[in-house]
């Protein structure tokens, strides 16, 4: 994404317009349009004019509409963003107050107006549009009869496909049956591959498994790439890494980029940094569990009390139409920032490590000294704690 | 020839089991392979090179035959055939010419003068219309090589059609073999070759057998003859059966080899003719009418099937008859019904054209509505049946589980000796000469190449108290799903221990398999468990090594909630073989008297399952069943019964089956109860539909699957919010622990705490879990295992 101009004024309100140049970009614009922002973007629009005689006809146009956001949707398989609006800049076609939806598309320049851009929003798009390399990896994670066939992006986790076959056992005498299938399970695997993930953009492609079977996966890949003399694979041949996991669904991930030989070169990736600090947060819960807090008004409290070292936040929290609720979360982060000893990391919610997150609530904190009893009497606030929680997930 | 014609003149019975034979043909890889060949011509000129040529009773294919048996060892195969000579030499000496005369006073034949005056095939166009009676000659098919047959269970035991490329072997060897037989029983000293031999014929429907299937062709082949009269007799009622009494060529010659071509001959027929009755007896065994095919000469043959083509009613007229019986709709009336039932005896297998009803019980198929109680049924059988009680062998990975359950499937005679010295010598191959009892349960290359067993392999063997099925476990902690599985359908459970030095510590700390093992078992319901301490002849049999296992493991066993009445030590070696089937040495264990692997697993008893509740079964694997039955699933019913006819859903989904077949324990059934492990034969429903793990219930009391439920648990590790795989018997799924309810105090199980923040490990808690994906066929009381990062987090029971 490029930041083409930015105007945000003293009081906090003000536009933004962006330039977004991959799909990956469409994720920053969803993390960054709210429910009552202003939007400006190219849409094309069918235009029934009625002539004088009631005949109509139809056209369409191309214009700029300004939307008054009603709704955010975006769709993480196709990297698409749909935003339903009611107009609010009248042209000769079309009238303040219609409905339309906005696609944002590629390469064609959006604005966003916020009446307050706080210092959550103004990372965003400072992130966004950070130009530092972009590391793009493929995962598959599988276990006999099922695999996840994964894309990791700095901020996103797309699962591009999941294969659910059914494999008949190994019986008494025969096994025919079971290698049979097998062979086929790893066909469909290799050609989804091929499908789904851009194999010379990216930077590690990680077959996932328990026991053997992503060696066996692997030496399956090759074989069939000799076989079919795709140069493709063949020159990405290092790009293959066997990792260990324990089972083959989506979540196995958290366990895949955790493993040492991933993490020895992914290290400097943003997803390997909050994939170790979720751990890391896991394992102070249950070696020193008064030092791991979770949960809104807990997290709330030990930032009173300036005693947050890391504080995890998940992005879904600000996606909240509630303002009151998203204030609240953007003070916290603001605090811990100005305290100065504290560091945040704001998880994608679409990541694993974002996923375990937002089971926690979304908020998480890893502590510098001990605190007990952050959660008591606290039994009334939680059930509204509850009700919002739900809301985000 | 019309189309019309070639179905009139087709024989159902021979085209099908033509077919179901070539099915088999395939799956069953017992045939010559070219390089079996090649490795038997190289054996063949090696044991040659020994021996030499001089010995003239030492002909090549009895040396082929040899290498077979031992499969390929040469130094084997040249010992037992020398003794084999030395055998014969001796014998030889005191009556030469015993043997011969053996073979045809076993038939009972008079001379074939018959043979020399009628030409070959006089009598291929005879109508045999009119011999009188006192001219008709009777003919009793020879019963002893029945009898022989029943007992080693070539026919039984043997599928349908099984023609394996060995039958070319088969041939050539018969000949040997009958001499040999002979040799050995007359000289009465049966050496221990041979006796080894007789084993085999008894383990196993292998080519070695072969000697009895010659009479046996022959017989079924003129039973199948008298079928054929018998069509003839029901469509036409005939003037009079007319054979003349110069039949007797027909029987069996003093030569099997030419027996096997030495069709029946055409008249052969009618002189079963009254013996009908008897026959009936045998169809039930004998109705795969397939062995027609072999024992048949072609000419005979077309003349039999153009015979039939005209007296015969059309094969549709009796498809239509069979048809109006089973629906019930037409009268049928006492000529067309024995037509009726005899076709459908000869189709038994033939359900997939609707005849339907096998003569057994053709009410059922009449009329499906009338449903057997099988509650009443059950009880009835009670008494009479052995239990069969299911056993998940489990322990640390590399503690000998699949070498002991190899162990015990090779002397308790499921396993033969040619088998275990394939594996032998091919395991010796790859250096691990050690892996060749565990190759009898590890069979897909992987398992075989890592050494490391990787799914679940179900086994039966039967002693003389029970029946048991072992389902061996994975020890690898990475194949744990694949564990649960097993254990979800045992009775009980063998905690194998491997007890050489640093190993069963290995297993008994924290990430070794034996506690994770034993946990498990027990939170899924198991009570009753029997440790092996293997490999103990590592240790010199030493008693304090067992005492020392013994307390430690005892001791921990309690603590998981094992009472010490359901907990037996057996001392064993599973490479060695004591204590397993047979006692150990005397000297070995001097200090241990109790009973050995086998004894006590008798003493074991199954679970008593609800019967009578709604069918519920978790399927364990799906897959092809043969040509008739296109899909077939298997697994355990856990409680409820199900009978043929039955309409079944598999939950998740709504696709309805009906259940055409059931076996049990490979055995054909009408119905099964809880407990019973199953094979289920289904019509109406695509491979697609059903999944492993999916739960089979009946279609009027379906289970609701759930997407969102609460669940009481035991952690084993620290919880908190956080995904986890939900495992149930087959299921494995991924689900989220959404909420955190409650902690329970252990004792009383009431409220400790509310809303924990994390639950820690060894605490009993309330917590809330939604499912990820698809709803899970999941009710009130399932037992399901939570898992994550490779550890099992916590076990437990659906609210």
């Amino acid at each position: 994404m490029r930041l083409i101009k930015q105007q945000v004024e003293r009081d906090g309100s003000g536009t933004v317009t962006l330039y977004p140049e991959e799909p990956e970009d469409m994720w920053h614009a969803y993390n960054l349009i709210r429910v009552g922002d202003t939007l400006r973007a190219s849409a094309v629009r069918r235009i029934v004019s009625e002539s004088s005689t009631g005949s109509t006809s139809s056209s369409r146009v191309h214009m700029n509409l300004t939307i008054i956001v009603d709704k955010v949707d975006f769709d993480s398989q196709a990297g698409q963003l749909h935003i339903n609006g009611r107009i609010s800049e009248e042209n000769k076609y079309v009238k303040i107050g219609a409905h339309h939806t906005l696609d944002l598309e590629l390469n064609r320049n959006f604005t966003v107006g916020k009446a307050e851009w706080d210092s959550v929003s103004l990372d965003v798009v400072r992130e966004a549009c950070d130009p530092a390399e972009k590391a793009e990896i493929g995962a598959v994670v599988l276990h006999e009869g099922l695999a996840n066939i994964c894309l990791i992006t700095e901020h996103m986790t797309v699962l591009r496909q999941r294969i659910d076959v059914s494999i008949p056992r190994k019986r008494a005498g025969s096994i025919t049956a079971f290698e049979k299938s097998m062979e086929k399970f790893y066909e469909t695997i290799y050609q989804s591959i091929l499908r789904h993930l851009p194999i010379s953009n990216l930077k590690v492609i990680l077959l996932a498994s328990p026991g053997f079977l992503a060696e066996s996966l692997q030496k399956y890949i090759f074989a069939e790439a000799v076989k079919t003399d795709n140069k493709t694979v063949m020159s990405a041949k290092p790009k293959f890494v066997t990792v260990h996991c324990s089972t083959g669904h989506v979540h196995a991930l958290n366990e895949v980029l955790k493993s040492p030989a991933v993490i020895a070169r992914l290290a400097d990736t943003k997803y390997a940094k909050e994939t170790k600090a979720m751990e890391s947060f896991f394992k102070m819960m249950q070696t020193d569990e008064d030092r791991a807090w979770y949960g809104p008004k807990e997290v709330e409290r030990a930032i009173e009390k300036g005693a947050v070292a890391t504080l995890l936040v998940s992005n879904s929290l600000f996606r909240s139409n509630n303002m009151q609720e998203r204030r609240r979360y953007v003070r916290m982060v603001e605090e811990v920032k100005a305290s100065g000893a504290g560091e945040v990391m704001v998880l994608s919610s679409i990541h694993e490590s974002g996923v375990r997150l937002d089971g926690l609530g979304g908020v998480a904190a890893i502590l510098l000294f001990p605190l007990q009893d952050l959660d008591e009497s606290d039994e009334e606030q939680d059930a509204a704690d509850e009700g919002n929680e739900d809301e985000n997930l | 020839m019309s189309r019309h014609k070639i179905i009139r003149t087709m024989n159902l019975a021979d085209e099908l089991d033509d077919f179901d034979g070539e099915e088999d043909y395939y799956e069953e890889e017992e045939g010559m392979s070219s390089s079996d060949k090649a490795r038997m011509a190289d054996g063949l000129r090696r044991v040659r090179e020994v021996i030499g040529n001089d010995i003239p009773s030492l002909t090549d294919e009895k040396i082929e035959e040899t290498l077979w048996y031992y499969y390929f060892d040469v130094e084997r195969s040249i010992t037992y055939l020398l003794n084999q000579v030395g055998a014969t030499e001796k014998k030889k000496q005191k009556k030469a010419v015993a043997p011969e005369q053996k073979v045809r006073e076993y038939h009972t034949t008079p001379p074939h003068t018959f043979h020399k005056r009628i030409p070959f095939g006089f009598w291929d166009d005879t109508p045999f219309g009119g011999v009188p009676v006192s001219r008709r000659g009777e003919l009793i098919p020879p019963p002893p090589p029945l009898s022989g047959i029943r007992i080693s269970g070539l026919l039984g035991g043997m599928q349908p059609g099984k023609t394996s490329k060995l039958a070319a072997l088969a041939k050539a060897r018969n000949k040997a073999k009958a001499e040999k037989a002979a040799d050995a029983s007359a000289a009465g000293t049966t050496g221990t070759a041979v006796s080894l031999l007789d084993r085999l014929s008894k383990k196993k429907p292998s080519p070695p057998v072969v000697m009895e299937e010659a009479p046996a062709a022959v017989v079924s082949a003129v039973l199948n003859i008298s079928k054929l009269e018998q069509l003839v007799e029901a469509a036409t009622p005939d003037p009079s059966k007319n054979e003349p009494v110069q039949n007797k060529p027909s029987v069996p010659g003093p030569e099997p080899d030419t027996l096997l071509k030495a069709a029946p001959s055409g008249f052969a027929k009618s002189m079963f003719g009254k013996r009908i009755d008897e026959i009936v007896e045998f169809r039930e065994e004998f109705t795969d009418a397939h062995f027609m095919y072999f024992s048949i000469a072609p000419t005979q043959k077309a003349a039999i099937k153009a015979k039939q083509a005209f007296e015969v009613p059309s094969p549709d007229d009796v498809v239509i008859a069979a048809q109006s019986q089973s629906k019930g709709i037409a009268k049928v009336s006492k000529g067309e019904k024995s037509a009726t039932s005899v076709t459908a005896s000869i189709q038994k297998g033939v359900e997939a054209l609707k005849v339907g009803d096998s003569p057994e019980k053709p009410l059922l198929a009449k009329t499906p509505k009338n449903k057997i109680d099988v509650v009443a049924e059950y009880e009835k059988s009670k008494s009479k049946r052995k239990e069969n009680a299911n056993l998940v062998v489990i322990g640390h990975v590399d503690a000998g589980k699949s070498t002991l359950m190899g162990r015990l499937l090779y002397d308790s005679g499921v396993v033969d000796e040619r088998t275990i010295q394939k594996y032998k010598q091919e395991a010796e191959k790859i250096g691990k000469s050690s892996f060749a009892l565990a190759w009898v349960l590890d069979q897909t290359g992987e398992e075989r190449a890592r050494g490391v067993t990787i799914d679940i392999a179900v086994n039966a063997f039967e002693t003389e108290r029970g029946r048991f099925t072992i389902l061996d476990a994975p020890g690898h902690r990475d194949f744990i799903p694949n564990m649960i599985a097993g254990a979800a359908q045992a009775d009980f459970a063998v905690l194998v221990i491997d007890s050489s030095p640093g190993e069963f510590e290995a297993g008994f700390n924290v990430r070794g398999q034996t506690k994770e093992h034993a946990l498990l078992v027990r939170s899924m319901g198991v009570q009753r468990i029997i440790v092996a301490v293997n490999k103990l002849d590592l240790m010199h049999w030493d008693q304090e090594r067992f005492d020392e296992i013994k307390q430690q493991m005892s001791q921990f066993l309690a603590t998981a909630g094992f009472q010490t009445k359901n907990v037996s030590f057996v001392p064993c070696s599973g490479l060695t073989g004591d204590n397993i089937v047979r006692k150990p040495a005397n000297d070995l264990m001097a200090w241990y008297s109790g009973p050995t692997l086998v004894e006590e697993l008798e003493t074991a008893k199954p679970v008593i399952k609800a019967v009578e509740k709604p069918l519920r079964m978790t399927i364990a694997d799906v897959y092809r069943g043969g040509v008739i039955n296109p899909v077939t699933i298997s697994g355990r019913i856990e409680v409820g019964n199900i009978q043929i006819g039955d309409t079944i859903v598999a939950i998740p989904g709504d696709e309805k089956a009906t259940v055409k077949g059931i076996e049990v324990d490979n055995q054909a059934a009408e119905w099964a109860v809880a407990g019973n492990n199953v094979q289920l034969h289904l019509a109406g429903i695509e491979m697609e539909y059903l999944k492993i793990g999916d739960v089979i219930c009946q279609a009027d009391k379906p289970l609701v699957p759930l997407k969102d439920f609460e669940a009481k648990i035991l952690a084993f590790e620290s919880l908190t919010p956080m995904m986890v795989d939900i495992h149930r018997g087959r299921l494995n799924a991924s689900g989220r622990i959404t909420k955190l309810i409650a902690t329970l105090d252990k004792g009383n199980g009431s409220v400790a705490k509310k809303k924990p923040r994390h639950i820690g490990p060894g605490s009993l808690a309330v917590v809330n879990i939604a499912v990820t994906g698809a709803p899970l066929p999941l009710e009130k009381g399932s037992k399901i295992v939570l898992r994550a990062d490779g550890l099992t987090v916590a076990a437990g029971v659906v609210e």
